[in-house]
């Protein structure tokens, strides 16, 4: 529902570019009055809307997109893909066993309630502040709603979908891999979004904790030295490289669940 | 041809008896687990790191009963509470708002996109900037955070509203105002209980992140303290009870939503 496009309004004023143009207005309003409250008051806390800009292409156009960027994006991709494949796999497993699921059910609640960025300490004492603890704290705080997703979807297959794979004799492991992954690929989907999310805000605190460098180390880093548009330029292009993670993602989901969307635009 | 029974028998409906008879094994399993980790901390298997289970209770049991723990569960749980109560204040006031007047909603769509992909605890460096290290600058963070889901869900929840259900009051000459009040609000207040839920799991993990990283109180930051004194026991304890804060929350906010919402369809179990 988070990224949904809302329901269309039944009363509308004007046209969409009408629409479109006061939306836009109210952005660049705002920004006018940041600059013109920056430059009245000349405070170093909140410096000029364009100084920010400025600072944005002079750090992001050269070797510290690199430098910090960069290694934030490999570990949250490589955290983000290993929950990945880790919470699919276990969450349609227990999903699809109703045993296994009622097994492992308390524990699986328990750690999931755990603030992910809560284990970052033990990380630290475990595996040291390299790569290696960031990735394992990613992992750790994407991989519980990816799997409790996934195991709620592999739950709800419809019972005809598997008795018809059963009547027409398909083995089990066939059973889970073309009826029950298919049709659990609608919750999965739903559990990899918010496990995306869920890594980007971990990419950043874990930097911020325990870190030489990274978008998280480069902000709270700014903010300590007083580098005060660069903490700005680092928050606006942390929302950039959000929106366009999301973006993405909404691309191959739309892709992949084509189907599904065709069907239950139909069933409706 | 084998027969093998019809598909899975779903859960009898009968009573928590079953429930619990059901839940058994997976207690058990809980115990078992916390044993072999036992056993296998007391025989030096696993890096020291690791503490035994039997001593990190006995660490939260001291820690509860000294009032070292226990103090900072009230400090993160104000903190909580005071950032969540705020966030559900505004973003169900513009929520409101935005989903029931179309030109609003037009005029605050960009700059929500545009602030929306912000990850909250990005904004911790800005507002220790404004706010000092104190709870105020934890409250504003933990806001922000817990803003977001309920402000889209409170939008979707009031565009929902059955047309019908307006047509009707208008044409008994409720005033557009008595109808905003009597008829949209309580129809999206399904959507703004789970929105709640939502927002107060996260506003959890963000109290708790943002003790750890720049706090002076509270039990991430007792957490980060415990782990500098190298005091694993009662580090893990903390770990252990921001766990069942979050269990405990999660449990609050999804009662309060089955409350708040049992006569909607989707609650009763009818399809829409």
């Amino acid at each position: 529902m988070r990224d949904a496009s809302l329901p269309a309004k039944r009363l509308y004023w004007g046209t969409r570019a009408q629409r479109n143009a006061l939306g836009i207005g109210v952005a660049l309003l705002l920004l006018v009055l940041w600059e013109t409250v920056a430059r009245v008051k000349g405070s170093v806390y909140l410096p000029p809307v364009t100084t920010v800009a400025k600072t944005f292409f002079q750090e992001w156009f050269s070797a510290q997109f690199r430098d910090q960027a960069i290694p934030s994006l490999y570990r949250m991709l490589a955290g983000y893909a290993a929950a990945s494949v880790l919470g699919v796999t276990l969450g349609v497993l227990i999903g699809a066993y109703r045993r296994l699921f009622r097994l492992l059910d308390p524990i699986l609640q328990f750690l999931r309630a755990i603030p992910p960025s809560a284990i970052i300490p033990v990380g630290i004492l475990l595996i040291g502040i390299g790569d290696a603890m960031k990735i394992v704290v990613i992992t750790f705080g994407a991989f519980w709603p990816i799997l409790i997703n996934a195991a709620d979807g592999a739950r709800n297959v419809p019972s005809e979908r598997l008795d018809t794979a059963r009547i027409f004799g398909v083995g089990a492991a066939d059973q889970l891999l073309s009826v029950t992954l298919p049709s659990a690929m609608p919750g999965i989907f739903a559990g990899l979004r918010t496990g995306l999310s869920i890594a980007f805000i971990m990419i950043v605190v874990s930097e911020m904790i325990g870190s030489t460098n990274g978008l998280g180390y480069y902000i709270l880093q700014s903010q300590r030295t007083f580098a005060i548009p660069e903490m700005y330029a680092g928050i606006v292009l942390l929302a950039i490289l959000g929106y366009c993670l999301n973006a993405g993602f909404l691309a191959v989901e739309h892709r992949v669940l084509a189907w599904h969307h065709g069907q239950s635009a139909r069933a409706v | 041809m084998d027969v093998s029974p019809p598909a899975p028998i779903r859960r009898p409906a009968t009573a928590a008896a079953a429930n619990a008879a059901a839940a058994l094994p997976g207690f058990l399993f809980f115990a078992a687990a916390a044993a072999v980790v036992e056993l296998a901390a007391r025989l030096g298997w696993l890096s020291s790191y690791f503490t035994p289970p039997t001593a990190i209770v006995a660490a939260m049991a001291r820690g509860l009963a000294d009032g070292d723990i226990s103090g900072q569960i009230g400090m993160t749980l104000l903190a909580f509470s005071e950032g969540l109560l705020l966030a559900a204040v505004l973003a169900i006031t513009i929520g409101v708002l935005m989903g029931a007047i179309p030109a609003v909603y037009d005029a605050l769509r960009i700059v929500m996109e545009f602030l929306r992909p912000v990850p909250s605890v990005a904004m911790i460096p800005l507002a220790i900037l404004f706010l000092g290290l104190g709870t105020s600058m934890r409250v504003a963070v933990i806001t922000y955070a817990a803003f977001w889901p309920l402000l889209v869900s409170t939008i979707y929840g009031v565009r929902a509203v059955d047309p019908v259900a307006l047509d009707t009051a208008r044409n008994f000459g409720v005033p557009p105002f008595e109808a905003l009040w009597r008829v949209t609000l309580p129809a999206a207040l399904v959507n703004v209980a789970t929105g709640l839920r939502v927002s107060a799991s996260i506003a959890l993990v963000v109290t708790v992140t943002t003790e750890l990283v720049a706090g002076n109180n509270g039990v991430g930051f007792y957490i980060a303290q415990m782990e500098q004194a190298s005091r694993l026991p009662s580090m893990y304890a903390g770990i252990v009870l921001t766990g069942v804060l979050g269990y405990l929350v999660n449990v609050l906010f999804s009662a309060l939503e089955r409350k708040v919402v049992f006569w909607s369809p989707s609650a009763r179990g009818t399809a829409q």
